[in-house]
């Protein structure tokens, strides 16, 4: 009975989505993160009358066939980008991207991941450093008697020390973008690695070939939108119903059936 | 001769189908693109040995595929579009070109726009959409036409099939047209949305009630022949 193994299949898609949207509700207020959605595709169709077949001597042809579709998989959990709102927090470190590109920094074990999570610190040695402590690629270190820094639009880092009246670039940050954005794979604390699906990592200066800008002293909030969030898990709840309804009318079917003697 | 009983049978084992296209519809309530599907029984004669008698079965003689608009879902990705009015995307697979109204793109790693499953769209050209990757700003028009900035890229075509009747489901939300493909005129594409299933999750649940209760009926009415059967059994095994 194969409208019960139907069913299942479009239980489990659901059951899917709402993982999804609780991932995303859980990270209502992840700086930089991106809301992820599920998407589905048609299962296999079993083909029962082919469309064309002859059915006749005279060449009279079947003109739509049978055919019987069983169930449904998932073919993606998609990253939605897009922007999210930029709020204030005054930190000289705390860099928001405006547009496209992330943010990279050296893993342990010496492998580039990326991130647009731009709540940067300092490091014992004056590096900086996002929140786990990963460097950001270029290396820049800002010297110990610095009074204070300033991060323009473009990721130049700039110096101010007591007693100089100009400031003083201790270098300039950049930004890497990707050909598929989607296709990186993200591996927990808002980073992300590079894949074949999302193509090597461009990088260039902030605002140059569709790169975004930096915006200092701000971070990227979470662009998940609550009211989307709930109104979709109520679509997924009633949906898991109905498919289990399904399931308890085909195995009604099915008791019917064994009742024959 | 058990006529009554292989009536009821073809019956049943057609409820059994139409029952498999509902669960295959409600599990499809959320795919993008999917379009529902439905069973169309015919009677099947088939004369007996009698003079002028004959026996009416029913046998699952055709599908049919609603292509009635789906709601569209406001995702506002820059290579999500939904499809508005008749029409499909045609898509390059191995095995041929493909239609689907499934409009959840994304660039590959080669700047194409691409299924999730990873087959390239196909512009009215017939050639695949490439989308630079420094491109700034990308925008569609309601024609098509997907520009970065001022500069158009290429225009997204939209097909029909040459005779819908051929048309055959395919997984991934596809279908074949075995007779070819005609371009469509006077559709619109929307950017930053994407249509979902068109299937009604209410209707849907109506036709299975609907299934079961026949079925149950059938099942009543093979008991009431079984029953006859026994008991002229019985009347004739008693004299």
């Amino acid at each position: 009975m194969r409208a019960l193994k139907i069913a299942a299949t479009g239980m489990s898609a659901q059951q899917m989505r709402v993982e999804t949207i609780s991932q995303n509700l859980a990270n209502m207020n992840t700086t930089g993160y991106n809301a992820r959605r599920a998407e589905f595709a048609d299962l296999h169709y079993q083909q029962m009358t082919r469309p064309g077949t002859i059915n006749a001597a005279d060449g009279t042809v079947v003109p739509t066939g049978v055919q019987l579709g069983l169930g449904v998989r998932p073919t993606s959990v998609s990253v939605q980008l897009a922007q999210g709102s930029l709020s204030a927090t005054g930190n000289d470190l705390d860099l928001a991207i405006e547009g496209n590109g992330y943010l990279e920094v050296t893993m342990p074990d010496g492998a580039a991941a990326y991130t647009r999570d731009g709540g940067l610190k300092r490091s014992g040695e004056g590096q900086i450093v996002t929140s786990d402590g990963y460097p950001v690629v270029p290396d820049i270190t800002i010297p110990t008697d610095a009074r204070s820094i300033s991060i323009n639009a473009e990721g130049e880092v700039y110096a101010y020390f007591t007693g100089q009246v100009q400031a003083q670039q201790i270098g300039t940050l950049t930004l890497a973008n990707f050909t598929n954005s989607k296709g990186l794979e993200a591996i927990g604390s808002n980073l992300f690695l590079e894949t074949p699906a999302s193509g090597p990592a461009t990088v260039g200066t902030p605002g140059v070939d569709g790169l975004g800008t930096l915006r200092q002293g701000y971070l990227e909030d979470s662009s998940v939108d609550a009211v989307r969030e709930v109104t979709e898990l109520i679509e997924a709840q009633r949906g898991y119903e109905l498919n289990a309804k399904v399931i308890t009318a085909a195995d009604q079917m099915l008791g019917a059936t064994t009742q024959i003697r | 001769m058990d006529n009554a009983g292989y009536t009821t049978l073809t019956r049943q084992s057609g409820l059994m189908r139409e029952m498999q296209t509902v669960a295959n519809n409600l599990a499809n309530m959320s795919t993008s693109g999917y379009r529902r599907e439905g069973l169309i029984f015919a009677e099947h004669i088939k004369r007996l040995d009698g003079e002028s008698d004959s026996l009416s079965m029913a046998t699952a003689s055709a599908h049919n595929t609603s292509m009635v608009q789906g709601t569209l879902t406001q995702t506002n990705g820059t290579f999500d579009f939904a499809i508005e009015g008749p029409g499909f995307f045609l898509i390059e697979t191995p095995a041929g070109d493909r239609l689907s109204r499934a409009g959840n793109f994304t660039p590959s790693a080669e700047g194409e726009l691409v299924t999730p499953e990873g087959y390239r769209l196909l512009d009215n050209g017939g050639a695949p959409v490439f989308v630079p990757p420094d491109a700034d700003t990308i925008s569609l028009a309601a024609d098509g036409t997907l520009s970065a900035g001022d500069t158009p890229l290429a225009q997204i075509g939209l097909y029909q099939p040459a005779d819908p009747n051929l048309m055959q489901r395919e997984d991934g939300v596809r279908f074949i047209s075995e007779a070819g493909v005609l371009p469509v005129e006077g559709s619109a594409i929307v950017q930053g949305f994407i249509e979902n299933s068109n299937v009604d999750p209410v209707a849907e649940i109506t036709r299975m009630i609907e299934v079961q209760r026949a079925y149950e009926l059938g099942q009543g009415f093979m008991d009431q022949e079984d029953e006859r059967i026994r008991s002229v059994m019985r009347t004739l095994g008693a004299s």
